[in-house]
């Protein structure tokens, strides 16, 4: 990602790229920074092991975005990369250059997925077995050196957050990230347009970086996800500390549906610390973070506002919308760290509603909460070093194998209300709600081909711990199996 | 002795207990009201809304929509909490006065009201001023014999306000066939007219079962295994089979009695929109029986019937009228003469029970039918004039049950006297 720059002194190396477009990218892919600092401190201690590394990391893949032009001053020259006579530049993307003062880049997106569930789950979710989940297409560049954009488009819209994209339906928007960033001042960069909401690790993790095939259902149904707003992010500390915070139109895709309204006006922001940068080289990776995000709510929808719960794959809705009005509160905190070839995160977040007016009697109700926790962990059997997107020592074919990671998560997710002295109900305008939530355990091995495919399996048991809602008889636990074969160009 | 006194002790503090115990039992039965009770109609009962005053505006402005709204539900001293309503009905629908579905388990799994009902039907009844059809030919059928829903009339508050004279419909569901049948484990299917079907009179579909499943029979129970193929057998064999066969092909999926009196009573009361309607088939709910190819007919919504003349033609759209428009099945049912003749012994017998006079009251000319429109209007009319959500004026509503009372006067001879001249035939 472009949107934050490095130091001038940073080294050129593909560290130095941040995130996909439309994450604020230190705070969502840190790794990538993390290494960028690391070496900087110690440039003498591995040199010959840098140098090694060098033609490995000079080619970085094709969904991550390197600006070492930019950091450079324009003036590095990646090893790997094929130049050609005149504007056009392959490097990682296609690319078009006009001297220094235009830069061009189209990338592209596919994700195919396969899967299966519990019998007639997919069915009753009108999910194909066998579907294009991602096809996205986009451009990125900048334009002189403190101006850079994004455009990305959904072309075959197949979220599997959004039922009613995979019936057919037209989504509001398949536009994805599209925004303009400005970084005359280092520490206050400026970010307009149509991109994440600074709230959450995992829903801030690139759609093609991420351990796992499907987000925490903290970060699918808790966290905001895209929006149209303004934005102001940097970092102090030397990186070590970084911020973003902004405001915007609604709260998020993931908040809305073709029967949910979504929140109004929302101002959001999230800090991210590495605390023990220079304790110790185990620790020096370990970031925590913590975002807070406020919604106005109005109950103009004659249908319930609140978020809902849903299964990963079926999309069972375990937990329908309550009723909601006033303002929705969501704060979350994570940890992330990686060593050597594994990784460790974990993320809590909860959201609570008010609910004015809301009772049967027109009263007030109290708040409906949601609350959802992951911890997950992976573990590069190959021996590479844990980076998102993860990058084969060598490609498939290549004299190698790619990369296999294992990986696995346990999560919950689970609603009800604060206090409340009535009889629990199941209902949107219980007074105190009966509580439900969906226990996950997901296991599956990530397997990077090369820079441009990766294949994944995933296996979900789940569990709603509410028998009347679970879409399984008698309460039982259910297996999801599912397979993604991703190309990125 | 002294051993025994022990014995005695516990025995008459046994017996004591159990006594006290099967009081008890039986209070707290008397207590809970039967839901014979809730369907009373020799009262107008009461019904109470406790509803967000917003849903219920949503629920008038967005009428067209199934969405349900929780509220607290109270009939005398019985309060049922929890418990979700949603607009109903095809072309009652009504924005100012919506019908009215109340279901107690949407919200809260096997919650029943009075021990039983799991959910019923306010009908708005915008489509009859009178309000009387739908009761009044339900109590035919019931007359004749044959198993229907109980209604009766309900004043409805929402909020505290007055928002109506409604019927209560017992909705067709696993208890009323347990009631009526004493099988419920079957599979219950409702014949689902939507608006721009096209109208059916009993013709082939074809062979894909999905083209019966879940569209036009919608599956009531066993949603997740609604056996469309039963279906399909019956009204492929019904509409195509030859008529060689057609007799024995069917012997195992109609009760060819139950057939002819459910569309007798349809023809007595001259419902424009029932099996043998003027917009092709409609209004009716097949049960199959459990672990048979057996369907039976259950008759649903008469508020379109006692519109058409009294002296209406008893084979009107299955010998008489268009014969596009005829239904395929009660017209080739009429050419089994034991078929027809249960059908005109039915359509006698209905109008012997609608002209029955009072045995009490030697002086009173009026049958039972009228007698009956009679009461209704005594005890709704009040209702009904204070019914300012009505789509009707009060003038309205007085011209439709004199127009039911003069219904009520000619069908039952005008029924014999063609009975009889066809048989003349």
């Amino acid at each position: 990602m472009v949107l934050f720059r490095a130091p001038p002194d940073a080294p050129v190396v593909a560290a130095t790229s941040f995130t996909a477009r439309g994450t604020p990218p230190p705070l969502a892919e840190p790794r990538a920074l993390v290494g960028a600092f690391k070496e900087a401190q110690e440039p003498k201690k591995t040199a010959k092991s840098k140098k090694a590394k060098k033609a490995k990391i000079d080619k970085p893949a094709p969904d991550e975005v390197t600006d070492d032009d930019e950091a450079t001053g324009g003036t590095a020259q990646a090893t790997d990369t094929v130049e050609k006579p005149g504007p056009f530049v392959w490097k990682q993307h296609p690319s078009i250059r006009f001297g220094k003062a235009v830069r061009v880049e189209f990338e592209a997106k596919f994700q195919e997925d396969g899967r299966s569930s519990y019998s007639g789950g997919l069915a009753n979710a009108g999910v194909d077995a066998w579907e294009l989940h991602r096809n996205r297409v986009g451009v990125k560049g900048s334009v002189g050196k403190h101006i850079d954009f994004e455009v990305e488009r959904e072309l075959t819209e197949k979220e599997l957050t959004e039922r009613d994209v995979l019936v057919g339906l037209t989504p509001k928007s398949q536009w994805k990230d599209v925004d303009v960033n400005v970084d005359y001042v280092k520490n206050a960069q400026i970010q307009v347009g149509k991109f994440k909401i600074p709230f959450g690790l995992d829903e801030l993790t690139g759609v093609t970086h991420n351990d796992f095939v499907y987000r925490s259902l903290g970060a699918n149904y808790l966290a905001p996800a895209r929006d149209v707003g303004g934005m102001v992010h940097g970092s102090f500390l030397k990186h070590r500390l970084q911020y973003a915070a902004g405001a915007f139109t609604h709260d998020g895709d993931n908040a809305r549906s073709k029967k949910i309204q979504g929140g109004n006006e929302t101002v959001a922001g999230r800090v991210t610390f590495r605390p023990l940068r220079r304790v110790s080289p185990a620790l020096d990776t370990l970031e925590i973070g913590t975002a807070v995000a406020l919604t106005a709510l109005s109950d103009d929808s004659f249908r319930p506002n609140g978020l809902r719960g849903r299964t990963v794959i079926t999309q069972d809705t375990f937990f329908k919308p309550v009723y909601v009005k006033g303002r929705r509160s969501r704060m979350e905190g994570d940890v992330d760290w990686t060593i050597g070839p594994a990784s460790l995160r974990a993320e809590y977040t909860q959201v609570r509603d008010t609910r004015r007016n809301q009772s049967l009697t027109d009263g007030d109700l109290p708040d409906a909460r949601y609350r959802s926790w992951y911890v997950s962990a992976t573990w590069l059997l190959t021996g590479e070093h844990k980076r998102r997107p993860v990058k084969p020592k060598s490609d498939l074919f290549d004299r190698g194998v790619g990369a296999v990671e294992l990986v696995g998560r346990i999560e919950r997710v689970w609603f009800d209300s604060v206090g409340g002295t009535d009889e629990p109900f199941a209902n949107s305008r219980a007074e105190n709600i009966l509580r439900v939530g969906d226990r996950a355990i997901t296991m599956g091995v990530n397997w990077t081909l090369n820079r441009f495919v990766k294949l994944q399996f995933n296996a979900i048991r789940e569990r709603i711990d509410d028998p009347d809602r679970n879409p399984v008889a008698n309460g039982s636990a259910f297996w999801s199996r599912v397979v993604r074969l991703q190309f990125v160009l | 002795m002294l051993t025994a006194r022990p014995h005695r002790f516990v025995a008459l503090l046994a017996a004591t207990t159990i006594v006290a115990g099967a009081a008890f039992v039986a209070g707290v039965r008397a207590a809970t009201p039967a839901v014979a009770e809730f369907f009373d109609d020799s009262q107008v009962q009461t019904i109470d809304f406790t509803i967000n005053s917003r849903d219920w505006q949503s629920l008038k402005d967005h009428y067209l929509d199934n969405d349900y709204y929780p509220c607290d539900f109270k009939w005398r001293d019985q309060v049922v909490r929890n418990v979700g309503i949603r607009s109903r009905g095809t072309g009652s629908r009504s924005g100012a006065k919506p019908g009215l579905r109340v279901d107690f388990d949407r919200f809260t799994t096997k919650q029943t009201f009075l021990g039983t009902l799991k959910s019923f039907i306010l009908r708005n009844q915008t489509q009859d001023a009178s309000n009387m059809h739908e009761r009044i030919g339900m109590l035919l059928y019931q007359r004749l014999g044959v198993p229907a829903v109980r209604e009766t009339y309900a004043r409805v508050y929402v909020n505290n306000t007055y928002s109506g004279l409604y019927t209560i419909v017992e909705s067709p569901d696993k208890a009323y066939l347990d009631r009526i049948y004493g099988d419920k484990d079957g599979h219950l299917y409702k014949y689902d007219y939507n608006a721009g079907d096209s109208p059916w009179f009993f013709q082939s579909i074809g062979d894909d079962p999905a083209q019966y499943v879940p569209h036009p029979f919608k599956p009531e129970t066993h949603e997740d295994d609604p056996q469309p193929e039963f279906v399909r057998n019956f009204i492929r064999i019904a509409s195509t089979d030859s008529d060689a066969v057609w007799r024995s092909n069917l012997a195992s999926y109609i009760d060819w009695e139950n057939f002819a009196k459910h569309i007798a009573v349809e023809a007595f009361i001259a419902d424009q929109d029932g099996f043998n309607g003027d917009y092709g088939v409609n209004n009716f709910y097949w049960y199959r029986w459990t672990n048979k190819n057996l369907f039976s007919w259950i008759a649903w919504d008469k508020s379109e019937a006692f519109k058409s003349a009294p002296t209406q033609n008893v084979f009107h759209n299955v010998l008489e009228g268009d014969p596009a428009r005829r239904n395929r099945l009660s017209a080739r049912a009429m050419t089994l003469d034991d078929v027809r003749n249960m059908y005109l012994d039915a359509l006698l017998a209905l109008a012997a029970s609608a002209g029955e006079r009072d045995p009490a009251a030697p002086d009173d000319t009026r049958g039972w039918m009228e007698r009956e429109i009679d009461r209704d209007y005594q005890q709704i009319r009040d209702l009904v004039y204070a019914d300012s959500e009505k789509p009707f004026t009060n003038e309205e509503f007085e011209q439709a049950v004199e127009s039911l009372r003069t219904f009520a006067r000619i069908r039952p001879g005008s029924v014999v006297t063609q009975v009889n001249t066809f048989r003349r035939r």
